[in-house]
């Protein structure tokens, strides 16, 4: 039965409307205006104070809050390596249980000898250690945040063997989504923490040996970190409580604050600029010892993005400046607008797993099973969704 | 030379994929697939194409003011890696060791295999005997086959070392085809004498 477009167009129309009716550009003005009438010193202090007792995540100021960096024009030959990934999760409608890792990378050499290296791999997980971080017991089964931290350490895998066949130097590895690994911190400590992180930090490790700067890039970000942080400006109570605050002006615009995201209040930025650099308050990062995860963000031509480094990345100010300058080069390389790193691109090309080779994957399971003399066409359910029969 | 590989086959044509993206075969130049020691499918390219590797992206914009033609894939290494060239070629006959077989092939020639380009020997025993013009003229493609027609004339006139009398005998040929078509047989004939 087709979608009874006409029951949602009132409520996409009142949804607009009620967007519309928030006047964001006029908070967006003044949000500007905090941000450059900041002390970033009191600022800084506040926060220090606060910090425990603080409901959301707020940025840590180590420079200007309101700075803007100028680009830096690029050397006459680099090279920029990047790598995604993409996955076939386990399907509990299929016999067998199984997940498919898909990693793309793209190393792409300009200037004296351009050169592009492109390539993709793929494996299919399926024992028993593979498929539960706990094989002994059957318990933490890899699936959802467990899952999605497999595809970011085959993505770092990835990432890293690409940038070791790449001899041009200077060369920066990009990586698309977070760095700041969010979706583990619910996750047992000790045990599923622990696991992932080793992995990971032992090629943040690598990275930060071979000297290769180790920066990703998230386009159209939703953070609200720096924001969060003039909203502790703003209060004036000793106790961040929103509950209990008395209606006021500043509580009006306090609440305003909540719709605004850090990559409008830095839209000031102009083509090529970035913002100082802050840091992020996420309780994993304590784990990441002298990997520690610093952001900024970036008008990098038509969009601001928010990327991601260890902090030893973004204290020496000639690498933050050769990435700042490489990644603006990728965004006038770009084929599309608001423009997005190539390298990016052809790493995301590389990893996606079209609808198409999904059903292939899960024909060729079949089909090893019917010659194993195992007949299973998937569950009932499943069945009634692929036939659709009337 | 090895100049592609099939990746579409038909009884009458097949298209390949060139190996180097902005040097397909010319339109009209023989070209052979070596299906067995001695034995090679002869075809005429009939047309040429380059666009994106995946369906499903289109080529964009590349060149600004100061990057252009050339230097775009050199500031755009990667696109060596996600275009394509394909050029189709139309079945004609077979060089089989010393005879020249000119008609469709048994069987359409195997996916994957190679494209040579066609030795100057081989075009000129090839072109000797002219009953592929039929061929040519009687296979639907994507260009209107009287061009495809004039090309491979233009092209085989020089492969033979400007050979007059030979290119006086296509045109005759092609003139006893297109008798019944005067529009169809100006442009041939057209194509040719502006050419050569």
């Amino acid at each position: 039965m087709p979608l009874k477009l006409d029951l949602l167009g009132e409520r996409i129309a009142e949804m607009v409307q009620a967007s519309a009716a928030e006047n964001r550009g006029r908070w967006v003005e003044r949000a500007r205006q905090l941000l450059n009438s900041v002390d970033p010193e009191e600022l800084r202090a506040k926060l220090e104070e606060r910090v425990v007792r603080l409901p959301w995540l707020v940025a840590v100021l180590y420079g200007n809050v309101n700075g803007a960096v100028e680009v830096r024009g690029c050397p006459s030959s680099f090279s920029v390596v990047a790598a995604d990934g993409s996955y076939i999760a386990p399907d509990r409608h299929s016999p067998l249980r199984f997940y498919v890792l898909n990693t793309g990378y793209a190393a792409f050499s300009y200037g004296q000898h351009p050169s592009a290296l492109l390539d993709s791999s793929a494996q299919l997980y399926f024992q028993e250690q593979d498929l539960y971080l706990d094989p002994l017991v059957r318990s933490a089964p890899v699936e959802g945040a467990r899952l999605s931290a497999k595809m970011c350490l085959a993505e770092m895998r990835a990432l890293l063997e690409a940038a070791e066949q790449v001899e041009g130097r200077p060369l920066v590895a990009l990586r698309d989504g977070s760095l700041i690994t969010w979706g583990l911190q619910t996750e047992d400590p000790a045990f599923v923490q622990e696991q992932f992180l080793k992995e990971f930090l032992g090629y943040l490790d690598r990275f930060h040996t071979l000297g290769i700067p180790l920066v990703s890039y998230i386009s159209y970000p939703g953070a609200r970190d720096v924001v969060n942080s003039l909203r502790v400006w703003l209060c004036t109570r000793h106790e961040v409580d929103c509950v209990t605050c008395p209606s006021s002006g500043a509580q009006e615009f306090c609440t305003a604050l909540r719709e605004i995201r850090d990559r409008d209040l830095f839209g000031f930025l102009r083509d090529g600029e970035r913002s100082d650099v802050f840091g992020s308050k996420s309780a994993i990062l304590n784990r990441y010892g002298p990997h520690r995860i610093r952001f900024l963000y970036m008008n990098v031509g038509g969009e601001v993005v928010r990327l991601e480094a260890p902090q030893w990345v973004t204290s020496d100010s000639q690498t933050l400046n050769l990435v700042q300058a490489l990644i603006y080069d990728q965004a006038r390389r770009s084929g599309t607008y608001p423009p997005y790193p190539p390298a990016l691109q052809e790493a995301h090309e590389g990893a996606h797993i079209s609808v198409s080779d999904r059903r292939l994957v899960q024909l060729l399971v079949e089909r090893s099973l019917a010659e194993e003399g195992i007949i299973y066409g998937g569950s009932a359910k499943s069945g009634s969704k692929a036939r659709r029969g009337v | 030379m090895r100049i592609g590989e099939i990746v579409e086959s038909s009884s009458t044509h097949f298209v390949a994929e060139s190996l180097d993206l902005r040097r397909p075969p010319e339109l009209g130049r023989l070209v052979k697939v070596h299906l067995e020691e001695g034995r090679d499918l002869c075809a005429v390219v009939c047309h040429g194409e380059t666009g994106s590797l995946d369906p499903g992206r289109r080529a964009v914009r590349r060149s600004t003011k100061e990057v252009y033609d050339d230097r775009v894939y050199r500031e755009h290494p990667q696109l060596e890696h996600v275009l394509r060239t394909e050029f189709t070629s139309l079945a004609v006959g077979l060089l089989d060791k010393e005879v020249v077989h000119q008609g469709l092939p048994s069987m359409p020639p195997p996916l994957h295999y190679s494209v040579y380009g066609c030795e100057k020997e081989e075009t000129t025993r090839f072109s000797q005997d002219l009953y592929y013009f039929r061929l040519l003229l009687g296979v639907p493609v994507r260009i209107p086959v009287e061009l495809v027609l004039a090309g491979h004339l233009r092209w085989v006139y020089r492969e033979r070392g400007h050979d007059e009398e030979w290119l006086q005998e296509a045109a005759r040929e092609v003139a006893n085809l297109l008798k019944q078509d005067y529009e169809r047989l100006a442009t041939v004939l057209y194509a040719i004498e502006r050419d050569t």
